[in-house]
Protein backbone atom coordinates (compact mmCIF):
# COMPACT_ATOMS: atom_id res chain seq x y z
CA UNK A 1 0.00 0.00 0.00
CA UNK A 2 1.66 3.10 -1.26
CA UNK A 3 0.36 6.27 1.29
CA UNK A 4 0.26 9.74 -0.57
CA UNK A 5 -1.22 11.64 2.19
CA UNK A 6 -0.66 12.49 5.82
CA UNK A 7 -1.43 14.32 8.77
CA UNK A 8 -0.17 17.75 8.89
CA UNK A 9 3.15 17.69 11.15
CA UNK A 10 1.48 20.28 13.20
CA UNK A 11 -1.05 17.34 14.27
CA UNK A 12 1.86 14.82 14.90
CA UNK A 13 3.59 17.47 17.30
CA UNK A 14 -0.18 17.24 19.29
CA UNK A 15 -0.51 13.65 19.05
CA UNK A 16 2.92 13.53 20.96
CA UNK A 17 2.45 16.80 23.30
CA UNK A 18 -1.28 14.67 24.31
CA UNK A 19 -3.53 17.37 22.90
CA UNK A 20 -5.24 15.96 19.98
CA UNK A 21 -9.11 15.14 20.98
CA UNK A 22 -9.80 11.62 21.27
CA UNK A 23 -11.74 11.22 17.67
CA UNK A 24 -8.28 12.69 15.94
CA UNK A 25 -6.11 10.49 17.82
CA UNK A 26 -8.28 7.36 17.12
CA UNK A 27 -7.63 8.10 13.23
CA UNK A 28 -4.07 9.23 13.53
CA UNK A 29 -3.43 6.21 15.39
CA UNK A 30 -5.12 3.89 12.96
CA UNK A 31 -3.74 5.92 10.04
CA UNK A 32 -0.15 5.12 11.73
CA UNK A 33 -0.58 1.49 12.08
CA UNK A 34 0.49 1.15 8.11
CA UNK A 35 2.65 3.97 8.00
CA UNK A 36 5.85 3.58 8.89
CA UNK A 37 6.88 7.46 7.77
CA UNK A 38 4.47 8.83 10.15
CA UNK A 39 5.06 6.31 13.03
CA UNK A 40 9.00 7.26 13.17
CA UNK A 41 8.00 11.09 12.70
CA UNK A 42 6.13 10.66 15.55
CA UNK A 43 8.50 8.75 17.79
CA UNK A 44 10.66 11.91 16.74
CA UNK A 45 8.20 14.44 17.93
CA UNK A 46 8.18 12.23 21.46
CA UNK A 47 11.94 12.64 21.62
CA UNK A 48 11.44 16.10 21.68
CA UNK A 49 8.78 15.99 24.73
CA UNK A 50 11.37 14.05 26.67
CA UNK A 51 14.21 16.30 25.67
CA UNK A 52 12.13 18.77 27.05
CA UNK A 53 11.10 16.83 29.82
CA UNK A 54 14.68 16.36 30.79
CA UNK A 55 15.09 19.90 30.51
CA UNK A 56 12.79 20.90 33.36
CA UNK A 57 13.71 22.65 36.46
CA UNK A 58 13.44 19.62 39.52
CA UNK A 59 10.29 20.14 41.43
CA UNK A 60 10.82 18.61 45.45
CA UNK A 61 9.89 15.08 45.76
CA UNK A 62 7.76 15.19 49.40
CA UNK A 63 9.60 13.30 51.87
CA UNK A 64 8.75 9.57 51.89
CA UNK A 65 8.86 9.66 47.57
CA UNK A 66 10.91 6.87 47.07
CA UNK A 67 9.68 4.56 50.49
CA UNK A 68 6.09 4.94 48.43
CA UNK A 69 7.55 4.00 45.30
CA UNK A 70 8.74 0.51 46.94
CA UNK A 71 5.58 0.43 48.61
CA UNK A 72 3.56 0.70 45.39
CA UNK A 73 5.95 -1.70 44.09
CA UNK A 74 6.15 -4.22 46.56
CA UNK A 75 2.19 -4.30 47.12
CA UNK A 76 1.73 -5.57 43.18
CA UNK A 77 5.27 -6.73 42.22
CA UNK A 78 4.70 -8.65 38.95
CA UNK A 79 6.38 -6.61 35.63
CA UNK A 80 3.78 -6.17 33.55
CA UNK A 81 3.51 -8.77 30.73
CA UNK A 82 3.56 -6.72 27.50
CA UNK A 83 0.26 -5.72 25.39
CA UNK A 84 0.42 -7.67 22.53
CA UNK A 85 -0.49 -5.57 19.40
CA UNK A 86 -4.49 -6.52 18.39
CA UNK A 87 -4.46 -8.30 15.64
CA UNK A 88 -6.65 -6.55 13.02
CA UNK A 89 -9.18 -7.64 11.41
CA UNK A 90 -9.03 -9.90 8.09
CA UNK A 91 -11.14 -7.34 6.28
CA UNK A 92 -8.29 -4.47 6.64
CA UNK A 93 -9.69 -3.12 9.45
CA UNK A 94 -6.63 -1.51 11.79
CA UNK A 95 -6.56 -2.76 15.35
CA UNK A 96 -7.44 0.38 17.11
CA UNK A 97 -10.77 0.70 15.95
CA UNK A 98 -11.64 -3.05 16.48
CA UNK A 99 -12.73 -2.31 20.58
CA UNK A 100 -15.65 0.37 18.47
CA UNK A 101 -16.32 -2.25 15.56
CA UNK A 102 -15.35 -6.18 16.87
CA UNK A 103 -17.16 -7.52 13.98
CA UNK A 104 -14.51 -5.65 11.22
CA UNK A 105 -16.42 -3.71 8.48
CA UNK A 106 -18.32 -6.59 7.69
CA UNK A 107 -20.86 -6.53 10.58
CA UNK A 108 -21.35 -3.03 10.77
CA UNK A 109 -24.74 -1.61 11.25
CA UNK A 110 -24.96 0.94 8.41
CA UNK A 111 -27.69 3.42 8.28
CA UNK A 112 -28.44 4.71 4.92
CA UNK A 113 -28.66 8.65 5.13
CA UNK A 114 -29.62 9.19 1.22
CA UNK A 115 -29.47 6.83 -1.75
CA UNK A 116 -25.63 6.59 -2.23
CA UNK A 117 -24.44 7.47 1.27
CA UNK A 118 -24.54 4.79 4.75
CA UNK A 119 -22.84 6.21 7.99
CA UNK A 120 -22.35 4.46 11.31
CA UNK A 121 -21.58 6.26 14.38
CA UNK A 122 -18.92 4.77 16.83
CA UNK A 123 -19.69 5.49 20.67
CA UNK A 124 -17.78 5.85 23.30
CA UNK A 125 -15.42 8.45 21.74
CA UNK A 126 -15.61 11.95 23.90
CA UNK A 127 -15.45 14.35 20.52
CA UNK A 128 -17.19 17.47 22.10
CA UNK A 129 -19.49 18.46 18.87
CA UNK A 130 -18.31 16.55 16.69
CA UNK A 131 -18.60 12.83 16.13
CA UNK A 132 -16.26 9.64 14.77
CA UNK A 133 -17.94 7.80 12.10
CA UNK A 134 -17.36 5.79 9.26
CA UNK A 135 -18.93 6.77 6.12
CA UNK A 136 -19.82 4.67 3.26
CA UNK A 137 -20.04 6.22 0.01
CA UNK A 138 -21.60 4.55 -3.25
CA UNK A 139 -19.45 4.75 -6.73
CA UNK A 140 -20.03 8.42 -8.60
CA UNK A 141 -21.89 9.88 -5.63
CA UNK A 142 -20.49 13.24 -4.45
CA UNK A 143 -20.43 14.58 -0.72
CA UNK A 144 -22.23 18.04 -0.81
CA UNK A 145 -20.16 21.04 -0.45
CA UNK A 146 -18.59 21.59 2.95
CA UNK A 147 -16.21 23.37 5.00
CA UNK A 148 -15.97 22.51 8.88
CA UNK A 149 -16.50 24.44 12.24
CA UNK A 150 -13.76 23.00 13.28
CA UNK A 151 -11.05 20.37 11.41
CA UNK A 152 -12.02 17.30 9.79
CA UNK A 153 -10.08 13.88 9.93
CA UNK A 154 -10.66 11.52 7.22
CA UNK A 155 -8.79 7.99 6.38
CA UNK A 156 -9.84 6.10 3.86
CA UNK A 157 -10.25 2.44 4.64
CA UNK A 158 -11.52 0.77 1.61
CA UNK A 159 -12.05 2.18 -2.15
CA UNK A 160 -11.35 6.20 -2.86
CA UNK A 161 -12.25 9.39 -3.61
CA UNK A 162 -11.09 12.57 -5.48
CA UNK A 163 -11.88 16.31 -4.34
CA UNK A 164 -10.08 19.57 -4.62
CA UNK A 165 -6.85 18.59 -2.57
CA UNK A 166 -6.01 15.24 -4.70
CA UNK A 167 -6.91 11.70 -4.80
CA UNK A 168 -7.65 9.89 -1.86
CA UNK A 169 -6.46 5.80 -1.16
CA UNK A 170 -6.92 3.32 1.17
CA UNK A 171 -4.62 4.49 4.23
CA UNK A 172 -4.27 8.16 3.25
CA UNK A 173 -5.51 10.26 5.58
CA UNK A 174 -6.89 14.00 4.87
CA UNK A 175 -5.85 16.08 7.76
CA UNK A 176 -8.25 19.20 7.12
CA UNK A 177 -8.24 22.71 8.39
CA UNK A 178 -11.95 24.72 9.04
CA UNK A 179 -10.31 26.58 6.38
CA UNK A 180 -11.18 24.17 3.60
CA UNK A 181 -13.97 24.03 0.98
CA UNK A 182 -14.35 20.35 -0.07
CA UNK A 183 -16.27 18.19 -2.49
CA UNK A 184 -15.26 14.57 -2.61
CA UNK A 185 -16.45 12.35 -5.08
CA UNK A 186 -16.09 8.32 -4.66
CA UNK A 187 -14.32 7.63 -8.14
CA UNK A 188 -13.79 3.82 -8.22
CA UNK A 189 -16.33 0.82 -9.21
CA UNK A 190 -16.23 0.31 -5.29
CA UNK A 191 -17.75 2.11 -2.47
CA UNK A 192 -15.50 4.05 -0.59
CA UNK A 193 -15.12 3.63 2.69
CA UNK A 194 -13.69 6.27 5.19
CA UNK A 195 -13.15 6.94 9.07
CA UNK A 196 -14.16 10.54 9.87
CA UNK A 197 -13.65 12.43 12.89
CA UNK A 198 -15.08 15.80 13.42
CA UNK A 199 -14.53 18.54 16.68
CA UNK A 200 -17.70 20.64 15.58
CA UNK A 201 -20.70 19.53 12.99
CA UNK A 202 -19.92 20.17 9.26
CA UNK A 203 -21.50 23.21 7.76
CA UNK A 204 -22.56 22.55 4.11
CA UNK A 205 -22.71 25.61 1.74
CA UNK A 206 -25.15 25.22 -0.82
CA UNK A 207 -29.22 25.24 -0.07
CA UNK A 208 -30.27 21.69 -1.02
CA UNK A 209 -27.11 20.66 1.01
CA UNK A 210 -28.11 22.59 3.92
CA UNK A 211 -31.90 21.06 3.67
CA UNK A 212 -29.92 17.86 3.84
CA UNK A 213 -27.88 18.68 7.24
CA UNK A 214 -30.88 17.83 9.74
CA UNK A 215 -31.18 14.20 7.77
CA UNK A 216 -27.41 13.82 7.67
CA UNK A 217 -26.85 14.87 10.63
CA UNK A 218 -23.21 15.53 10.28
CA UNK B 1 18.89 26.61 27.45
CA UNK B 2 14.97 27.05 28.63
CA UNK B 3 13.90 29.78 30.77
CA UNK B 4 13.06 27.99 33.69
CA UNK B 5 10.09 29.12 35.16
CA UNK B 6 10.96 29.19 38.99
CA UNK B 7 8.63 27.95 41.56
CA UNK B 8 8.93 27.36 45.22
CA UNK B 9 9.12 24.14 44.61
CA UNK B 10 12.39 24.13 42.17
CA UNK B 11 15.58 22.79 43.00
CA UNK B 12 18.82 23.30 41.30
CA UNK B 13 20.08 20.86 39.40
CA UNK B 14 23.57 19.99 41.25
CA UNK B 15 24.84 17.27 39.30
CA UNK B 16 25.26 17.64 35.65
CA UNK B 17 22.64 15.82 33.58
CA UNK B 18 23.66 11.96 33.19
CA UNK B 19 24.10 10.75 29.38
CA UNK B 20 21.24 9.61 27.37
CA UNK B 21 23.71 6.15 27.67
CA UNK B 22 23.65 5.99 31.44
CA UNK B 23 20.05 5.81 31.22
CA UNK B 24 20.11 3.28 29.16
CA UNK B 25 21.95 1.23 31.27
CA UNK B 26 20.06 1.96 34.31
CA UNK B 27 16.67 0.81 32.66
CA UNK B 28 18.80 -2.51 31.17
CA UNK B 29 19.82 -3.02 34.82
CA UNK B 30 15.85 -2.82 36.05
CA UNK B 31 14.57 -4.83 32.91
CA UNK B 32 17.67 -7.80 33.43
CA UNK B 33 18.37 -7.84 37.05
CA UNK B 34 15.71 -6.09 38.97
CA UNK B 35 18.31 -3.61 39.73
CA UNK B 36 17.42 -1.46 42.97
CA UNK B 37 20.60 0.92 42.51
CA UNK B 38 19.65 1.38 39.04
CA UNK B 39 16.06 2.46 39.88
CA UNK B 40 17.06 4.19 42.71
CA UNK B 41 18.94 6.78 40.53
CA UNK B 42 16.84 6.74 37.69
CA UNK B 43 14.26 7.96 39.94
CA UNK B 44 16.75 10.47 41.31
CA UNK B 45 16.92 11.68 37.93
CA UNK B 46 13.21 11.36 36.32
CA UNK B 47 11.23 11.65 39.76
CA UNK B 48 11.85 15.39 40.53
CA UNK B 49 11.28 16.40 36.21
CA UNK B 50 7.94 14.42 36.21
CA UNK B 51 6.65 16.23 39.26
CA UNK B 52 7.49 19.22 37.73
CA UNK B 53 5.93 17.95 34.11
CA UNK B 54 2.59 17.08 36.22
CA UNK B 55 2.32 20.55 38.34
CA UNK B 56 2.47 22.03 34.83
CA UNK B 57 -0.21 19.98 33.66
CA UNK B 58 -2.30 21.25 36.22
CA UNK B 59 -1.68 18.97 38.86
CA UNK B 60 -1.62 20.43 42.56
CA UNK B 61 1.68 19.17 44.18
CA UNK B 62 0.09 16.26 46.00
CA UNK B 63 -1.35 15.26 42.81
CA UNK B 64 1.74 15.71 41.43
CA UNK B 65 4.14 13.69 43.61
CA UNK B 66 1.23 10.99 43.35
CA UNK B 67 1.66 11.11 39.57
CA UNK B 68 5.26 11.01 39.40
CA UNK B 69 5.38 8.08 41.74
CA UNK B 70 3.19 6.23 39.65
CA UNK B 71 5.01 7.01 36.48
CA UNK B 72 8.10 5.69 38.04
CA UNK B 73 5.83 2.37 39.28
CA UNK B 74 5.27 1.94 35.93
CA UNK B 75 8.81 2.39 34.84
CA UNK B 76 9.59 -0.16 37.24
CA UNK B 77 7.22 -2.62 35.28
CA UNK B 78 7.30 -1.75 31.81
CA UNK B 79 11.17 -1.75 31.99
CA UNK B 80 11.33 -5.10 29.95
CA UNK B 81 9.08 -3.17 27.36
CA UNK B 82 12.00 -0.57 27.15
CA UNK B 83 13.43 -0.97 23.50
CA UNK B 84 17.18 1.52 23.06
CA UNK B 85 17.05 0.88 19.73
CA UNK B 86 13.24 2.91 19.45
CA UNK B 87 13.47 5.44 21.98
CA UNK B 88 15.90 7.52 24.08
CA UNK B 89 15.28 6.59 28.02
CA UNK B 90 13.43 10.40 28.44
CA UNK B 91 11.29 9.76 25.34
CA UNK B 92 10.07 6.64 26.78
CA UNK B 93 9.40 8.12 30.35
CA UNK B 94 7.94 11.15 28.93
CA UNK B 95 5.62 8.51 26.90
CA UNK B 96 4.67 6.50 30.18
CA UNK B 97 3.92 10.33 31.72
CA UNK B 98 2.27 11.67 29.23
CA UNK B 99 -0.22 8.50 29.15
CA UNK B 100 -0.56 8.76 32.81
CA UNK B 101 -1.83 12.13 32.43
CA UNK B 102 -3.79 12.01 30.02
CA UNK B 103 -5.82 9.40 31.61
CA UNK B 104 -5.85 10.72 35.37
CA UNK B 105 -5.76 14.34 34.92
CA UNK B 106 -8.10 15.05 31.58
CA UNK B 107 -9.54 11.49 31.48
CA UNK B 108 -9.81 11.43 27.76
CA UNK B 109 -8.35 8.31 26.24
CA UNK B 110 -5.23 8.77 24.10
CA UNK B 111 -5.48 6.59 21.11
CA UNK B 112 -1.88 5.32 19.79
CA UNK B 113 -0.22 2.63 17.73
CA UNK B 114 1.33 -0.11 20.66
CA UNK B 115 5.66 0.19 20.14
CA UNK B 116 5.83 -2.38 22.37
CA UNK B 117 9.11 -4.03 21.75
CA UNK B 118 7.02 -6.90 20.21
CA UNK B 119 4.85 -5.22 17.94
CA UNK B 120 6.00 -5.86 14.71
CA UNK B 121 6.00 -3.08 12.50
CA UNK B 122 4.42 -3.03 9.04
CA UNK B 123 6.59 -4.12 5.86
CA UNK B 124 7.60 -1.13 4.77
CA UNK B 125 6.66 -0.82 1.07
CA UNK B 126 7.98 1.07 -1.44
CA UNK B 127 9.27 4.73 -0.05
CA UNK B 128 8.86 3.51 2.92
CA UNK B 129 11.90 4.48 5.40
CA UNK B 130 14.41 2.70 6.87
CA UNK B 131 15.43 4.35 9.78
CA UNK B 132 12.57 4.00 12.09
CA UNK B 133 14.90 1.37 14.29
CA UNK B 134 17.13 4.67 14.93
CA UNK B 135 16.71 6.35 18.18
CA UNK B 136 17.13 10.14 17.71
CA UNK B 137 20.08 11.77 18.78
CA UNK B 138 19.46 12.86 21.91
CA UNK B 139 22.56 15.32 22.42
CA UNK B 140 21.37 16.56 18.58
CA UNK B 141 17.73 17.50 19.97
CA UNK B 142 19.26 18.84 23.40
CA UNK B 143 21.57 21.55 20.73
CA UNK B 144 18.07 22.40 19.23
CA UNK B 145 16.04 23.19 21.60
CA UNK B 146 18.14 25.85 22.52
CA UNK B 147 18.64 27.46 19.37
CA UNK B 148 14.55 27.47 18.84
CA UNK B 149 13.12 30.92 18.55
CA UNK B 150 10.88 32.04 21.48
CA UNK B 151 7.46 32.23 19.51
CA UNK B 152 8.56 28.42 18.33
CA UNK B 153 9.68 26.91 21.53
CA UNK B 154 6.58 29.05 23.21
CA UNK B 155 4.17 27.09 21.19
CA UNK B 156 5.32 23.79 21.46
CA UNK B 157 6.02 24.28 25.38
CA UNK B 158 2.32 25.09 26.04
CA UNK B 159 1.33 22.12 23.72
CA UNK B 160 3.83 19.88 25.70
CA UNK B 161 3.71 21.17 28.89
CA UNK B 162 0.47 23.23 29.51
CA UNK B 163 -1.69 20.27 27.61
CA UNK B 164 -3.30 23.25 25.19
CA UNK B 165 -4.60 21.83 22.20
CA UNK B 166 -3.35 23.97 19.08
CA UNK B 167 -6.53 26.24 18.89
CA UNK B 168 -6.93 27.24 22.34
CA UNK B 169 -2.42 28.05 21.90
CA UNK B 170 -4.25 30.79 19.70
CA UNK B 171 -6.71 32.10 21.81
CA UNK B 172 -3.77 31.96 24.75
CA UNK B 173 -1.62 33.79 22.43
CA UNK B 174 -3.91 35.68 20.31
CA UNK B 175 -2.69 34.50 17.51
CA UNK B 176 -4.35 32.41 14.29
CA UNK B 177 -5.11 28.94 14.96
CA UNK B 178 -2.63 29.08 11.13
CA UNK B 179 0.29 30.91 12.96
CA UNK B 180 0.12 28.28 16.03
CA UNK B 181 0.42 25.84 12.99
CA UNK B 182 3.42 26.78 11.34
CA UNK B 183 5.20 27.77 14.13
CA UNK B 184 4.81 23.79 15.26
CA UNK B 185 5.86 22.52 11.46
CA UNK B 186 9.00 25.04 11.69
CA UNK B 187 10.16 23.58 15.48
CA UNK B 188 9.50 19.75 13.92
CA UNK B 189 11.08 20.70 10.86
CA UNK B 190 13.98 22.29 12.51
CA UNK B 191 14.01 19.29 15.35
CA UNK B 192 14.24 16.87 12.68
CA UNK B 193 17.13 18.37 10.29
CA UNK B 194 18.84 18.62 13.65
CA UNK B 195 18.28 14.92 13.92
CA UNK B 196 19.90 14.10 10.22
CA UNK B 197 16.67 13.41 8.70
CA UNK B 198 15.75 14.55 5.11
CA UNK B 199 13.49 17.63 5.12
Amino acid sequence: MTINHHPDDATIMAQAAGVLGEGFSLVVAAHMERCPRCLERLAEAEALGGELLAELPAAEMAGAGLGDVWQRIHEAPAAEPPKLRRPSSSDGLPAVLTPYLDGGLASVRWRSLVPGIRQHVLHGIDSGRGSVRLLGIAPGITIPHHTHGGGEMTLILKGSYVDEIGRFQAGDLADLDPSVHHQPVADTGEDCICLIATDERLRFSGMFSRMLQPLIGI
Amino acid sequence: MMQAVTTTTDIPDAAPKPSSEEAVRWLQAISAERSRDAFERLYGQFAPKLKSYMIRQGADPATADDLAQETMVQVWRKAEQYDPAKAAPAAWIYRVARNLQIDRLRRRKLHEVELTAEADRPDEGPGGHERADERPDADRLRELVDTLPDDQLDVVRLAFFEGLSHSEIGQRLCIPLGTVKSRMRLAFGKLRAAMGEQL
